[in-house]
Formats: structure tokens, C-alpha cells, sequence
């Protein structure tokens, strides 16, 4: 089921569409991953669904008419540099935030208890913010945006600033989020999207080039890639293995040599014969599903 | 309740970074610095010496309203200037910091959000003022004989309309840059030329809020209430409610660009 | 005479005092000032009236 849907939603600045006529929808109770190369108007997307920025043209609707009212009651939206009020320690501020958005005393205080615990900040609820570092402040701005326990989570960039272990703990959150609620989040690392979302949004220069299930978009590719590994490389290998009708294209990367296909089955028959007949000392022979990078790169170049 | 619920925030900040402390004894500083050296001039005079044979130094000790007058006319240059500096970041500050896209992308009214930090605000400057205007009328009773308490807390109450207005200056500005410096700055400028314009035309501009201080005068010096007192209050209080009316729509029109 | 100097002056220094005292407690505790914090605390100290104000003002903005 729907919960929003956009349509020709459009944001000019200075008579360039930085966000021009996207249409899409966004599922209940499913992850979506807005991805896109930085400059690819994401943030703009996503600040307009979060009721900060007006758009220019088109239209952002909730299948449910009381949630377009003040959307903000139903969105939770972490920016992309979150800034608190660093005097304040983790649980005062989610109790702050809790109550400006509506809940009573009792209920604030019980939901920043159950969020803190959430996102791993229960044993520092009492520190202040200010001696907080990058990832439990990223940890902190997930809990704020969950507060009033809203309808869509938009998380701007949620983990691009981390450095691993934040990244690690900040996708397992999400896959945690995912349970009860709909997450849009923005990234421009590919893995990420891969990792935790169901259905990706690919926005580049403000326009929406490719939108769907991650396997739909995934099938969607009609090429395959073998990856291959020797423990000793053949001579002219890359040669020989270009001249074959079923391959389109031949890739060194580290330690493997990519060879992209049309016909899997041709493929994998015309170099296993190959390798048999020229003797090659072939260490590793893999069928690769054509990853989001690959997905990502043909859409941005065509 | 939302309203309130700021508004509460906003005074445990104050206390937090102890503003609740230090603007009251700061006004109280200026308030009774004027009276007391007033007093003791000629015992500093005498004791710094130079003064030929026999001269006796006689400085007329000035009527206790006079007196009291010192410690209104210190806190209109120096009270206001920390009014000004210690309001100049409440909205621009989390513009700039980015603290109001966490605020403000929760259900916050804009009305909530502008009013009750102006509230806050002034209930730590009108405290501030009113102990301060009681410490200087102890000193002056003290030192230059009796005004009576009554006539004094009537004038604060008035002297406070005046610093309302000026932190609702501060507020509109605040809303409008993200430099606190430049928000001060702007702001005394404007709180100058109403000073100045008001002095060169006094006669005509009889209903101006700069005049409250002259009425307080009039009133500690004669015990009489110029009608002309009520029509600055007024006006201060519409200017008061454009100001802050300026305040909410800039807020909205930035935050939702 | 000098007593009632010392009546009527004391608490206005015990006023000053304690603003000092307030501004160094805080120069303590906060995590960074505009500028060194020795700076700042010779500013409190020996600044008058003025040093503890503009401590507030200035050197506690982050």
C-alpha cells in the first residue's frame, strides 16, 4: 500500500530545475534508498517531503487526506548535519523534542527511554551532548527523528560522515527501523543501498532515472559479469577472451579479470572450453549478479 | 502546553549558562553605581587631596528623586546594551547552527516557537530590571532620603514596557540574520534613532515609548502621572506586538524556503 | 563614617565577587571559548566589572 506519492514534484532555483518533475511512490513499511551522485538534488527531495522546503511545481500526497495537514506530525526527519542543543544531555533533548511534538509528559519520558535504549545511548542518557562523538550524535538525531513515532523516517545521508563502526551501527539500526515504519534515506554510497534497502530511487541532475524493487532494477540489467582468477595469467588472455561473440566487454580489476556478458550459458561453455583446451591454470571461475555499482554507473553514463 | 513547554526550556538555558546569576547582579552593579559615588564624591575628592587650605568642599547633595533618576538613566544606556547583546542570539544563533532543523521539522507553531522565547527573554530582563531598581532605591533612601517604595515599583513596572519593546527589536532582527553581531548591531542602531528622533522632537512626538524614562521622572519628582505616560505604553505595546507579528512570518518564510 | 563605607560598599563587592567567581566557575567547566582560556580568565579577573560580562558575552559563544 501507498503511503505518498509524488508527482511531477519539481524545485527551481535560480531557473535551474534542481529537482525536475520526479514521480514516484513510496510503499508502506518498506526501506527506500534515494541514491544519487552528490549535486543530485537528494537533499532537496527529501527537505521537501519533510515540509522544509516548498516545491516549485507538482504535488506531494499522502494516501491517508489528515496526514498532509502539517506533515511534519508524521515525518521524522534527521538532516544531514544534525545540530542540538549541546547544554542539554541525550535524554533531556529527546524529552524536549517529544514534547514539542505533542506527547504528554509520561509518554515523552517513557519513548526517550525506549529510544535511547534503541539506539544503544541508554548508559550516556546523562551526559551531555556536547561530549558526545560523531556517531552517537548521528545515533541521537535517529532517535529524535523517531520521537513521535511518525508515519516516514527521512534520514539525510545517514551514514556517509561515520567512520566504520558508526556506519556498521547505524545500517543495523535501520534494518531494525524497517520492522515498524517507512525509511526514505539518501545515500550516494551504493553498498549502503544495497545492504538494507528494498527499493531504490536513482535521482541524477534533479531527475529520476531508475525507480524500483532493488531486484527489479537489478534484472533490469540484461548484462551478467564472470569474474575469473588464475594462478598463473595466460598470455593475451584479455585478447582471447574479447574475441568471443558472447563476451562485450573485458575489465582487469585487483587480482581478477571481469568479463562482462551477454548469454551466460554461451559464456560460461565457450570459456570453460577455452581453458581446457589452452591449459589455463584457472583458480577461480564466478558468475557475479550484476551488483547496484554497475546499475549505477550505466544509468549515470547514458 | 507546546508553548509552554519552550518556554520552560528556555529558562532552564538561562539558568544553565547562568544568565539567571549574572544580568541581575550586573543591573544591580549599574543601578547603584551612580548614587553611591554620587554620595561619596566629596569624601573622594577630600581624600585624593590637592584641595588648597581651608576650602571646604561643599557639592549640594542632589534631591532623593534626582538620585533615584541616576540609576533609571544607567540602565537605559548600559541595561539596554546587555538587553541587546544577551537577546541577540535567541533565533539567529540556531539558524545558523542549524539546531532550528531539528526544532522546527517537529509539529512547532511558529507563533509558540517566536513568542515564548521573547517570553522567556523577558521575564529575565523584567526580573532583572525590577531588583535592580529596588537595589538602587535602597541606596538612594539610604544615602539621599525617602522615596516611597510604592512610587517606586510603579515606575519599574512602566521602565519595564520600555525594555520589552526593545527586546521585541531584537527579536525581529534575529529572525531576519544569522550574525549575531550583526543583530546587535542593527538593533541599537534602531533603538538609537528612536532615542534621538524622540529628543529632537519631544513636543510633537509626546507618545513616543523613548519618553517613559522623562514620565518616570515627572512622576518620582511630583508624585503626578502624565496622561501622555499611558499613550506611550500603548504605542509600545503595538510596536511590541508588529514587532514580534514581523518576527513569526520572516521565521516561516525562511524555514520553508 | 568608614563603617558605614564598609556596610554600604561590602556587598556591593561581594556582588563583583561573586560574578567573578560565577564566570570562572563556568571558564571551568566549558569546553572551549572564543580564544585561549588563560586569556579569558585574565580577562575575569582582572577586567572589572567589564571582564566578567564580556566573558558572557563573547568568550562563552562556541
Amino acid at each position: 500500500m501507498a503511503l505518498l506519492a509524488a508527482e511531477k514534484l519539481t524545485k527551481t532555483y535560480n531557473h535551474t530545475n534542481v529537482v525536475d518533475e520526479i514521480n514516484f511512490t513510496l510503499n508502506q513499511g518498506k526501506c527506500v534508498a534515494l541514491l544519487g551522485p552528490n549535486g543530485a538534488g537528494k537533499t532537496t527531495t527529501l527537505r521537501m517531503l519533510a515540509g522544509f522546503i516548498k516545491p516549485s511545481g507538482g504535488s506531494i500526497d499522502f494516501s491517508e487526506k489528515e496526514l498532509s495537514k502539517d506533515v511534519r506530525a508524521h515525518v521524522g526527519y534527521l538532516p544531514q548535519f544534525p545540530v542540538f542543543h549541546n547544554w542539554m544531555s541525550g535524554e533531556e533533548f529527546l524529552i524536549y523534542v517529544g514534547r514539542i511534538s505533542h506527547l504528554s509528559k509520561e509518554d515523552a519520558k517513557k519513548r526517550a527511554d525506549e529510544l535511547l535504549q534503541l539506539v544503544n545511548l541508554y548508559d550516556q542518557k546523562k551526559l551531555r551532548i556536547s561530549k558526545y562523538s560523531g556517531g552517537m550524535k548521528q545515533r541521537l538525531g535517529i532517535a529524535q527523528a523517531l520521537i513521535h513515532r511518525p508515519k516516514l523516517i527521512i534520514l539525510d545521508e545517514p551514514v556517509s560522515a561515520l567512520d566504520p563502526i558508526g556506519r556498521r551501527e547505524v545500517l543495523n539500526l535501520i534494518r531494525e527501523l524497517k520492522k515498524d515504519a517507512t525509511i526514505l534515506f539518501s545515500t550516494h554510497i551504493l553498498n549502503d543501498a544495497e545492504e538494507v534497502s528494498e527499493e531504490i530511487l536513482l535521482l541524477h541532475h534533479g531527475k529520476m532515472i531508475k525507480q524500483g524493487s532493488l531486484e527489479d532494477v537489478r534484472d533490469a540489467q540484461e548484462t551478467v559479469s564472470i569474474h575469473l582468477a588464475f594462478t598463473q595469467e595466460p598470455k593475451y588472455i584479455e585478447e582471447k577472451l574479447r574475441e568471443m561473440e558472447s563476451i562485450f566487454q573485458v575489465e582487469r580489476l585487483e587480482g581478477i579479470i571481469k568479463v562482462s556478458v551477454h548469454d551466460l550459458p554461451q559464456a560460461r561453455k565457450q570459456i570453460l572450453s577455452i581453458v581446457q583446451e589452452e591449459e589455463w591454470e584457472l583458480s577461480k571461475f564466478e558468475v557475479a549478479t550484476s551488483s547496484l555499482e554497475d546499475v549505477f554507473m550505466k544509468a549515470v553514463q547514458e | 502546553m507546546q508553548w509552554l513547554v519552550i518556554f520552560n526550556k528556555e529558562l532552564l538555558e538561562h539558568l544553565r549558562n547562568f544568565k539567571w546569576i549574572w544580568v541581575p547582579i550586573v543591573f544591580i552593579l549599574f543601578a547603584v553605581m551612580d548614587p553611591i559615588t554620587t554620595y561619596y564624591l566629596p569624601i573622594i575628592l577630600e581624600s585624593v587631596g590637592g584641595m588648597p587650605e581651608g576650602a571646604s568642599i561643599d557639592i549640594p547633595s542632589p534631591p532623593p528623586a534626582e538620585a533615584m533618576m541616576m540609576s533609571f538613566n544607567q540602565l537605559s544606556v548600559l541595561g539596554v546594551l546587555i538587553a541587546v547583546v544577551i537577546s541577540m542570539g535567541m533565533v539567529s544563533s540556531e539558524l545558523k547552527s542549524g539546531v532550528y532543523e531539528l526544532i522546527l521539522s517537529k509539529p512547532v507553531s511558529y507563533i509558540h516557537y517566536i513568542t515564548a522565547k521573547y517570553a522567556a527573554m523577558s521575564v529575565l530582563v523584567s526580573i532583572s530590571l525590577v531588583i535592580s531598581l529596588i537595589a538602587g532605591w535602597y541606596y538612594v533612601t539610604l544615602l539621599f532620603g525617602d522615596i516611597a517604595f510604592s512610587q517606586l515599583l510603579v515606575s519599574a513596572i512602566f521602565y519595564v514596557i520600555w525594555f520589552l519593546l526593545v527586546l521585541s527589536i531584537v527579536m525581529m532582527f534575529n529572525t531576519m540574520f544569522r550574525s549575531q553581531g550583526l543583530v546587535a548591531f542593527i538593533s541599537i542602531i534602531v533603538i538609537l534613532a528612536i532615542n534621538i528622533i524622540t529628543s529632537i522632537y519631544s513636543h510633537v512626538l509626546t507618545w513616543s515609548p523613548a519618553l517613559i524614562s522623562d514620565y518616570i521622572g515627572i512622576y518620582l519628582f511630583s508624585g503626578n502621572m502624565e496622561t501622555e505616560m499611558w499613550m506611550s505604553v500603548l504605542i509600545s505595546v503595538i510596536l511590541m506586538v508588529v514587532a514580534l507579528t514581523i518576527a513569526i512570518t520572516t521565521l516561516k518564510n525562511r524555514a520553508i524556503e | 563614617m568608614d563603617e558605614t563605607i564598609f556596610q554600604l560598599i561590602l556587598p556591593i563587592v561581594g556582588l563583583q565577587l561573586i560574578l567573578i567567581v560565577i564566570a570562572l566557575i563556568d571558564l571551568k567547566r566549558i569546553e572551549e571559548t572564543q580564544g585561549p582560556k588563560w586569556m579569558w580568565a585574565l580577562i575575569i579577573i582582572f577586567g572589572n566589572l567589564i571582564g566578567p560580562i564580556l566573558y558572557f558575552v563573547i568568550g562563552r559563544r562556541p
